[in-house]
C-alpha cells in the first residue's frame, strides 16, 4: 500500500542510536514512590487510601464516578506517607508510598481473550487505568467510546515515535510483538473495524521485520513510513497513511479512524488478558550527557534520579534534563519528579546542547517556517502578531491550529521562540472568542 | 532526595538548527564575492575605493542610527556590510566616492533602520538607496560642487570610458559577443561585469537554501517571453544591465519579497513584465531597480491574495467506506 507524505515537516537528527539497540530491562526497586493522584486529561481523581495505609501493588489507590478519568494503581506495595503536591508547579496531590524491601509478585489472572466480550475490554481498559500512552494521556476507555455518530472504520497503531532520542515504542514493537498484535485485535473488536494499521518510520525496520513475521491476520496491514518529523502527530498520521485529510478543528473521528499508540495496544493485551493494572511502562533514559543510555521497565511512580543513576549517572553539569522528547518535552527543574503513565523517556542533553531562552531577534521573513510547517500557518506572521499582543490578528492566522509540533522554533534563524509565543497566546484566543 | 543539583530550562523546542540570519548574510556576501573580484580586476582602485566607502558608510550608518534609536547594534550580524556591498555593486566605477557613500547612508539609515531595522523594511535598502540618488539628481547637481573638491583622482583607466552594452543596444552599436558579455565584460555598474560570477554565487545561494527557485525563475521566464513578443533579442537583454543580480539576489531578498509560493511567482512575473515595459517602452535606465521597488510596495496586498488555506481546510473532507451491511 502507498504511503502519501504530508506537506512540511523536517528530517531533525534522529539521535536515537543511543539507546536503540539496548534491550528493555527492569529498572532497580526505588526507596520511594511518588503517584500523582490524576496522570490523566480529564476529571480528577480522589485518593482512596490514607496515610499510614499499607498498599499492595497493583491495588487502586486513586479513582472517580466521572467518565472522563482512569483510576491509579500503586506500582508496588508499601506504606502510604503522605498524600500532598510533590510536582514543582503542579498542584496535583500525589500519594507519596515508603517502598517495602520485599515484593511479592502481583496475582495475574489468565483471561480467554478470543473471547472477551466488548464490554469486557472496555471495563478491563478502565480497571486497569490505561491512558494513551505516547504521552497525551487521554483515557483510553473514553477513546474508545466514540459517540454513536461518529463511525470509525481505520484503525492507526501509532508507533512512527518520530521525535528524536525516545526509543520505548521502537523496543516495546520489537520485543513484544504478539502482544501488540493481539492488543490490536482486541481494539478492532471494541471499534467494530476490519482494517487496522501498524504505522512505523522506516528508521525502525527491524520492528517492522518482528512484527510481520508474527502477523498471520491479513486486516492488519504494516505501513512503513517515511522518517519525518511530526509522523506521529495524529492529523499526519492519517494523512501521510491513509490520505485523509482531519478538517481544521476537528478530531481523527470526523474521517472515521481512530489513532491509538502501540504501548497502550499492548498495556490493553495485558489488561484484558492478566487483568494487570497500568502500573510500569518502557523509559528510554537517553542523551549525549548520560553515561549508559537504558530502555528501562519502569514502575509508575519511580523518580528519575532513580533512573538516571540506574544508567550510570550524568556525565557533565549543566544539564539539560527533559520528560519527553525533546522537540515537545519539559524541562526539569528536579530530578524528585515520578515517571508517570506518559512518560515516554528522560532525555539528559550535555553542557552545549542545553540551551537556556535564548535572545532572539526580528523575523526577517526568510520563511523556512512556512516552508516546514506541517500544519501549513504562516508561524513567521503569527509570532508578530503573538509577540505584540495582537490577538485578533494571531486568530485570523489560524494560530488556533497549530499543533506546537516546535519545528518553527528548530528553524528559525532568528532564534525566534514561535511555538512558546503561541502556547502563551492561544488561551487569550479561546478567552477573546467566548467573550464575543 | 535532597538533590540541589541545578539544570538547564527552557521552553520547548530543545533542539535548534544551528542556521543563523548572520550566517545566512555571510553565505549573501560570500556569493557576492566572483563578481566583486571580476570588477576589481577589471576597474583596480576604482572599484576598490568604490566598495571600501560603502562598506564603511555602511557600518558607520547602522551604529549612528542605532544609537540615535537607542538600539543596541548588530553590526556582527553582517546585514549593514551586505548593503553596503549591494550598494557599491550597483554604481559605476567612476562614481565618485560621496555619491556612493550618500546612496549607502540612504540605503542603511533610511531605508533600513528608520524602517524599524532589518526585518521590518519593506523596500529592498540597496535599491532604495540607488534610486534614491536618481531621484534626487536635481538636488544633487545643486550640491555637487560643494563636494566637488573630494574627488579624490585616481588617473585613467581604458575601461571605465567603455558606453554600457544595454546603452550599446539602444544606440545600435556593434555588440560585443554573448559570450563576452556574458564571462566577464568590463562595462556598466560593477554588477554588470558579469552575470556568470553572479550565477556561480547564486548556485552556492541555492544549494544552501537561501533562496528558491520560484522568483529568479518567473522573472527570467516573463522576460524571454515578452522580449520574443516585442521581437527584442532575449538573450542580450538576460546578459546585460542589472537583471541577473536583480533576479537572483535583490528579488530574493527575504525580507521584502512575499512568503507565499504563489506569491513569489506573481510577484517575478510582475517584476519581468515591468523590466520589459521600462526597458523596451521608455527606453529608461535602472528599469530593473524600478521595477523590483514598485513590486516590493505590493507584497503585502500578493500575499494577502495567496495566503494558502491551513492543513484541514485545503479540500472538502470525504469519508470513505459506506456503512457495512
Amino acid at each position: 500500500m502507498e504511503v502519501k507524505q504530508f506537506f512540511g515537516g523536517l528530517d531533525v537528527p534522529h539521535y536515537k542510536s543511543f539507546s536503540e539497540h539496548k534491550p528493555i530491562k527492569a529498572a532497580p526497586l526505588p526507596e520511594e514512590i511518588v503517584i500523582p493522584l490524576s496522570q490523566h486529561l480529564g476529571a480528577p481523581n480522589e485518593p482512596l487510601v490514607k496515610v499510614g495505609d499499607k498498599v499492595k501493588a497493583g491495588q487502586k489507590i486513586g479513582a472517580t464516578d466521572k467518565f472522563v478519568s482512569a483510576p491509579v494503581h500503586a506500582s508496588l506495595s508499601g506504606t502510604v506517607t503522605a498524600i500532598e503536591p510533590r510536582i514543582p508547579g503542579q498542584p496535583v496531590d500525589c500519594i507519596v508510598i515508603a517502598v517495602d524491601k520485599e515484593q511479592e509478585e502481583i496475582e495475574l489472572a489468565d483471561n480467554d481473550v478470543e473471547n472477551a466480550s466488548k464490554e469486557e475490554i472496555i471495563s478491563a481498559i478502565k480497571e486497569a487505568g490505561i491512558v494513551g500512552m505516547g504521552g497525551a494521556t487521554f483515557p483510553t476507555s473514553v477513546k474508545l467510546s466514540p459517540p454513536p455518530d461518529k463511525k470509525v472504520d481505520a484503525l492507526l497503531l501509532n508507533g512512527c515515535e518520530c521525535e528524536p532520542y525516545l526509543t520505548c515504542d521502537h523496543r516495546l514493537m520489537l520485543e513484544k510483538p504478539a502482544e501488540l498484535l493481539q492488543g490490536t485485535k482486541l481494539i478492532m473488536k471494541v471499534l467494530d473495524v476490519e482494517n487496522a494499521y501498524i504505522c512505523i518510520e522506516g528508521n525502525k525496520d527491524d520492528a517492522i521485520e518482528a512484527i510481520r513475521e508474527l502477523n498471520d491476520d491479513p486486516r492488519i496491514v504494516l505501513l512503513r513510513m517515511p522518517t519525518k518529523y511530526p509522523q506521529g502527530s495524529e492529523k499526519h498520521l492519517v494523512k501521510a497513511a491513509l490520505d485523509r485529510e482531519v478538517p481544521s478543528g476537528g478530531l481523527p473521528m470526523d474521517v472515521g479512524t481512530m489513532i491509538q499508540n502501540v504501548g497502550t495496544a499492548v498495556a490493553i493485551y495485558e489488561a484484558v488478558r492478566y487483568n494487570k493494572p497500568l502500573i510500569e511502562r518502557v523509559v528510554a533514559v537517553t542523551g549525549q550527557n548520560v553515561q549508559d543510555p537504558q530502555n528501562l521497565m519502569v514502575k509508575i511512580g519511580t523518580p528519575l534520579s532513580v533512573l538516571i543513576e540506574e544508567c550510570g549517572g550524568i556525565i557533565e553539569e549543566p544539564a539539560k534534563v527533559i520528560v519527553g522528547g525533546p522537540m515537545t518535552g519539559k524541562a526539569q527543574q528536579t530530578l524528585d519528579v515520578p515517571v508517570m503513565k506518559g512518560t515516554t523517556g528522560v532525555i539528559v542533553l550535555p553542557p552545549d546542547m542545553a540551551i537556556a531562552e535564548m535572545e532572539y531577534n526580528d523575523c526577517v521573513r526568510c520563511c523556512k517556517c512556512v516552508e516546514h510547517c506541517p500544519v501549513l500557518l504562516y508561524p513567521n506572521q503569527i509570532s508578530i502578531y503573538c509577540e505584540a499582543g495582537m490577538i485578533k490578528e494571531a486568530m485570523e492566522w489560524n494560530t488556533l491550529d497549530c499543533i506546537e509540533c516546535g519545528i518553527c522554533s528548530y528553524v528559525c534563524p532568528s532564534k525566534r521562540p514561535i511555538t512558546l509565543l503561541v502556547q502563551r497566546t492561544k488561551p487569550l484566543i479561546r478567552n477573546m472568542m467566548s467573550a464575543k | 532526595m535532597n538533590d540541589t543539583r541545578k539544570f538547564v530550562i527552557s521552553s520547548p523546542p530543545h533542539l535548534k538548527s544551528r542556521d543563523t540570519v548572520s550566517n545566512a548574510m555571510r553565505d549573501v556576501f560570500i556569493a557576492l564575492m566572483p563578481v566583486t573580484l571580476v570588477s576589481i580586476y577589471f576597474f583596480r582602485y576604482y572599484a576598490a575605493l568604490t566598495i571600501a566607502v560603502c562598506l564603511i558608510t555602511a557600518v558607520l550608518t547602522e551604529l549612528l542610527f542605532k544609537k540615535l534609536m537607542h538600539k543596541k547594534p548588530q553590526i556582527n550580524d553582517w546585514s549593514a556590510l551586505l548593503t553596503g556591498l549591494f550598494v557599491a555593486l550597483l554604481f559605476q566605477a567612476t562614481t565618485p566616492w560621496y555619491k556612493a557613500a550618500l546612496a549607502t547612508f540612504i540605503a542603511v539609515g533610511i531605508a533600513k533602520e528608520l524602517a524599524g531595522g532589518l526585518g521590518w523594511n519593506r523596500f529592498n535598502p540597496a535599491l532604495f538607496g540607488r534610486i534614491a540618488l536618481i531621484m534626487l539628481a536635481p538636488v544633487y547637481a545643486y550640491v555637487n560642487q560643494w563636494f566637488q573638491p573630494l574627488t579624490i583622482h585616481l588617473g585613467s583607466l581604458d575601461t571605465i570610458t567603455q558606453a554600457t552594452p544595454l546603452a550599446m543596444l539602444r544606440a545600435g552599436l556593434a555588440m560585443p559577443s554573448v559570450s563576452e558579455l556574458f564571462f566577464a565584460f568590463p562595462a556598466g555598474a560593477l554588477a554588470e561585469v558579469s552575470p556568470f560570477a553572479l550565477i556561480l554565487g547564486a548556485a552556492y545561494l541555492f544549494y544552501k537554501g537561501h533562496i528558491g527557485w520560484r522568483i529568479p525563475v518567473s522573472i527570467l521566464a516573463t522576460m524571454i517571453v515578452l522580449t520574443l513578443i516585442t521581437g527584442e533579442n532575449p538573450i542580450y537583454h538576460l546578459v546585460t544591465g542589472g537583471i541577473i543580480i536583480g533576479a537572483f539576489f535583490m528579488a530574493t531578498d527575504w525580507v521584502t519579497s512575499p512568503m507565499t509560493d504563489k506569491g513569489k511567482i506573481i510577484y517575478g512575473v510582475a517584476i519581468g513584465a515591468l523590466i520589459v515595459i521600462f526597458r523596451v517602452g521608455f527606453m529608461i535606465t535602472e528599469g530593473v531597480a524600478f521595477a523590483i521597488l514598485i513590486m516590493n510596495a505590493f507584497v503585502p496586498m500578493i500575499e494577502r491574495a495567496t495566503s494558502r488555506p491551513q492543513f484541514g481546510k485545503a479540500k472538502a473532507v470525504a469519508v470513505p467506506m459506506a456503512e457495512k451491511k
